[in-house]
């Protein structure tokens, strides 16, 4: 080895260290106002689902900025830190590593079931409170003793789908079509099991994958096994496609799906083929509630479209509220707030009026209740069909 | 101090993964893009059989290395026979058709990921114990690392690379040479999905894509390639950086482009300035003691 290689070698190694060192010294943020409220929310910025995410981030900024120009929670401010995690486990963790232990913050908000397992284990080991919001695996309830959901798990919606598919609309032959990931496999299991224990039949359980635009192959199998309805767990993304080739393929059958779907979008996107498509929505629309359209027009005024996933905004919107509102608590007790304590104070108020999802029960065995409501496209507009308790 | 603990533990294993994935593509000069499906098989056997079978992790830990190890003669055996670009090929297909077959099978728990993974030191011993046995890892992987580049083995991977026909004439078995080299790496990545799968506790396949073996790619050619500390000084740079950024404290709609510009930034400035790499490998091999041997003709490196 020459002496130049060596010594630029070290160098180099020095300069490497001191940028380190730099960016660690720098980055530790500035002393917040000592007396604010501080919650995490770890969502996709960036990433494939940042069209989602982003719209979800913007629901809960809103709400923070609206809880606080109402006073904030007791008089204090309430402060939230945001992070991007991609929807990607590895970036989730590292987003909630933070967020647990720099910002130190006792309850976070986060989604997309990926990321909500991958920081279960850091939300459990710190007491620190996860709030799932958004991601619907039924598995979600069994992350552990400090992972909670305020979004409905995909047996609620699936389940009361099912069985009205079944009693209320008289079917009884069903095939499934699903995408092969986390949500598909799961809610298709959830959709069959609850259909044929009501005493239908799936005559077609095929699935798809993520990556695949052409869905002919499953398409052909459903159509040959004849059924009466078909319902499809699929991504917003490729769900109007995977109609838009079954109409093509003949297949006229009614068409249930989950609140993913329930989108003014496939309604653009589909046109007639649309008609008659049954969805689940987990939260009230603008014809259901007056603080829901002044919501949506809120975000047709300051954005001039609505937000994509609208319900799924609407819960993020409500976060911020059911945090506030156990932090008032809590501050009014005299209580510190901690991870442990956050978590008794929500199960012990355990019902919750949030302003655009309405009521909201958390329940100790760390699901939530929650009216699912049935939406159907009548002439190009989603009507709501039934309200399932 | 828990949260720099973390971040050093993803340092020394990436640190692992792209001194394994240099060995390979670096002083190897095989071009395989199924890093992560090793890292991944690691992650996958050693998780599911202290999980399942309740096997003790200091056991699960070797034999994940060691199942990447054996798994990588599937890829080499048949590809390398044939050679060149048929590597690339056949790793591409092992590296989807892994994905694919985790997604699809129940007890990897499919699509959602495998968790409640068996913890491992943490629990008895304190987190720092944690990121001790990553970075004595870490650094004997790199230490063993230089030690083989260093030696006659070293210098008959190089000669291998430079010119297979010339190595052959010599009378050395270039096939099992090759698949020697990329055992080790795969082993290697294996043992570093094993130290993952058992402090993150959860793992799922979205985790170990094609597009993993970019990142990894780009810590070894950041770092600089067929050098000891490129890839070493590339994971440090391209693990720690990513999470400085959030510390600026940026407002939401400026953090989320800059985070996606980030690595695109960072490699399109390296191919303009720094083509080698921040530490550039001599521009021809040069083994142990031995005086450098001028070989007119070579493509110099630096100068790429």
């Amino acid at each position: 080895m020459t002496k130049l290689r060596g010594s630029s070698r070290r160098s180099l190694f020095l300069a490497a260290t001191a940028l380190v060192a730099g960016l660690g010294l720098g980055g530790i943020s500035p002393a917040a106002a000592q007396d604010a409220l501080k919650f995490g929310l770890a969502l996709p910025l960036t990433g494939a689902q940042a069209l989602y995410g982003q719209d979800q981030i913007t629901a809960a900024e809103m709400a923070v900025a609206d809880i606080n120009k109402a006073g904030g929670v007791n008089g204090k401010k309430l402060e939230m830190i945001v992070l991007d995690t991609q929807a990607d486990p590895q970036v989730g963790i590292n987003a909630v590593n933070r967020l647990v232990r720099v910002e130190k913050v006792p309850v976070f908000v986060t989604g997309f079931s990926g990321v909500v397992k991958a920081v279960a284990p850091i939300a459990n080991d710190n007491k620190v409170v996860e709030l799932s919001v958004g991601a619907n695996s039924p598995s979600v309830a069994q992350l552990g003793e400090y992972v909670y959901t305020t979004y409905p798990l995909a047996d609620i919606d699936v389940t009361a789908l099912a069985k009205y598919v079944h009693k209320d609309l008289g079917k009884k032959r069903a095939a499934i079509l699903y995408i092969n990931d986390e949500t598909g496999t799961v809610a298709a299991d959830v959709f069959r099991k609850t259909f044929t224990a009501a005493g239908g039949q799936v005559v077609a359980f095929e699935a798809y994958d993520p990556k695949a635009t052409d869905f002919t192959g499953q398409i052909l199998k459903v159509r040959v096994s004849n059924p009466e309805v078909v319902h499809i767990h699929g991504l917003v993304s490729d769900t109007p496609q995977v109609i838009a080739q079954m109409r093509q393929l003949g297949l006229n059958q009614t068409v249930t799906s989950y609140a993913a779907i329930y989108n003014p979008r496939l309604i653009q996107s589909l046109g007639k083929g649309a008609e008659g498509i049954i969805v689940t929505s987990l939260a009230p629309g603008p014809s259901d509630s007056p603080k829901v359209k002044d919501y949506v027009d809120r975000w047709q005024k300051e954005k001039n479209r609505e937000p994509n996933g609208l319900p799924y905004t609407q819960y993020l919107y409500d976060a911020p509220y059911l945090i506030a509102q156990v932090f008032g608590s809590l501050v009014k007790k005299g209580t510190p707030i901690t991870g442990e304590s956050f978590r008794q104070e929500m199960l012990a108020i355990k019902t919750f009026d949030l302003p655009v999802t309405g009521k909201t029960e958390i329940l100790p065995n760390h699901t939530v209740t929650k009216p699912v409501y049935l939406m159907e496209v009548k002439d190009g507009q989603w009507v709501r069909k039934a309200i399932v308790e | 101090m828990d949260f720099f603990y973390v971040i050093v533990i993803m340092v020394g294993i990436y640190v692992i993964l792209a001194t394994s994935f240099n060995f390979v593509i670096g002083y190897g000069g095989l071009i395989s893009v199924a890093h992560p499906a090793f890292f991944a098989l690691g992650a996958y056997a050693s998780g599911i059989l202290a999980r399942d079978l309740g096997w003790p992790v200091l056991l699960t830990m070797p034999i994940g290395a060691l199942f990447a190890f054996a798994s990588s003669l599937l890829i080499s055996l048949p590809s390398l026979r044939v050679s060149g670009d048929y590597l690339m090929i056949a790793s591409i297909g092992f590296q989807l058709g892994l994905v694919e077959v985790i997604k699809h099978v129940s007890f990897t728990g499919g699509p959602g990921g495998l968790t409640a993974i068996p913890q491992f030191l943490v629990r008895d011993y304190g987190t720092v114990s944690y990121v001790i046995f990553t970075l004595v890892i870490a650094v004997a992987v790199v230490l063993v690392t230089r030690r083989i580049v260093n030696s006659d083995y070293g210098r008959a991977i190089s000669a291998l690379r430079d010119d297979e026909l010339a190595f052959a004439t010599l009378g050395k078995n270039a096939m099992w040479l090759k698949i020697w080299v990329i055992a080790l790496a795969s082993g290697l990545a294996g043992l570093a999905g094993a130290i993952y799968a058992h402090y993150f506790r959860f793992v799922a396949p979205e985790q170990f894509e094609v597009l993993q073996s970019a990142a990894m790619l780009t810590m070894v050619v950041v770092g600089g390639m067929r050098t000891i500390w490129g890839p070493v000084i590339g994971a440090i740079l391209l693990q720690t950086l990513p999470q400085a950024i959030t510390f600026i404290n940026l407002p939401p709609s400026i953090l989320g482009p800059l985070q996606g510009l980030l690595f695109t930034g960072v490699v399109l400035l390296f191919m303009f300035f720094r083509p080698a790499g921040l530490i550039p490998a001599p521009a021809i091999w040069q083994g142990g003691t031995s005086a450098p041997i001028d070989r007119k003709g070579k493509l110099d490196v630096r100068g790429a």
